[in-house]
């Protein structure tokens, strides 16, 4: 089971700059569909990419689907070699994403709206990029979630 | 209007918007430990129904 709001937290008090995106972003915003995973895009600094490793290290991050006893070592090295990693961890799945359609930390954060929960505060894209995002990403499996976040969307006029 | 705007306005006319007003009556904490809540069912259902398969066996 994925702890959203411990996994938010370790990621928040290690100071990582993050947005949160994908169906944890929608339910922030008022989707009501599940989700099992939590997807964050972070910011591919290197003195993020050590934050990252803070947060993440003790909950035994590992590669999802892969076979056990890989050699995988998560470390800002790994992180600055790959780009996109889907994880497993103590506290549940999560994927931590260096670009998605939208394109990169750097131009996602100035479209996320910053909210306070579970005692800490976290950027989560804004209803209007989520939706553009998952057009970009044109993907069948989002379409019936567009729908929601429209019609969300039209609901906040 | 281009094709993927026709579809998702399909899939807007078969969306239950009681469970989105639901969702929006809540705050945002509540909305994710309602997806933390799920997840915890879906598994013991899950478990549930495996150990009634495996009983059948």
């Amino acid at each position: 089971m994925t702890r959203f709001a411990d996994l938010l937290k370790a990621l928040a008090h290690a100071g990582v700059d993050f947005v949160v995106v994908g169906g944890v972003a929608a339910a922030a915003h008022g989707s009501p569909r599940a989700t099992l995973d939590i997807d964050v895009v972070y910011s591919r600094a290197d003195s993020n990419l050590d934050c990252l490793v803070t947060a993440l290290a003790l909950l035994r991050p590992y590669l999802r689907g892969a076979p056990p006893g890989l050699p995988f070592r998560f470390d800002a090295p790994t992180l600055k070699a790959g780009l996109n990693f889907t994880l497993t961890t103590d506290l549940g799945w999560i994927d931590l994403l260096g670009e998605i359609a939208g394109g990169t930390y750097t131009d996602l954060a100035p479209h996320s709206i910053q909210i306070e929960l579970f005692g800490i505060v976290c950027k989560v894209l804004d209803l209007e990029t989520l939706i553009r995002t998952k057009r970009a990403a044109g993907r069948p499996k989002d379409l019936e979630g567009i729908a929601e976040l429209e019609i969300i969307k039209a609901r906040q006029r | 209007m281009n094709s993927l705007d026709e579809i998702i306005a399909v899939y807007m006319r078969d969306v239950d918007v009681t469970l989105i007003d639901a969702s929006l009556r809540r705050t945002v904490e509540e909305r994710l430990r309602a997806l933390e809540e799920f997840e915890e069912f879906r598994e013991e259902l899950r478990a549930a129904t495996e150990k009634q398969r495996d009983a059948l066996r």
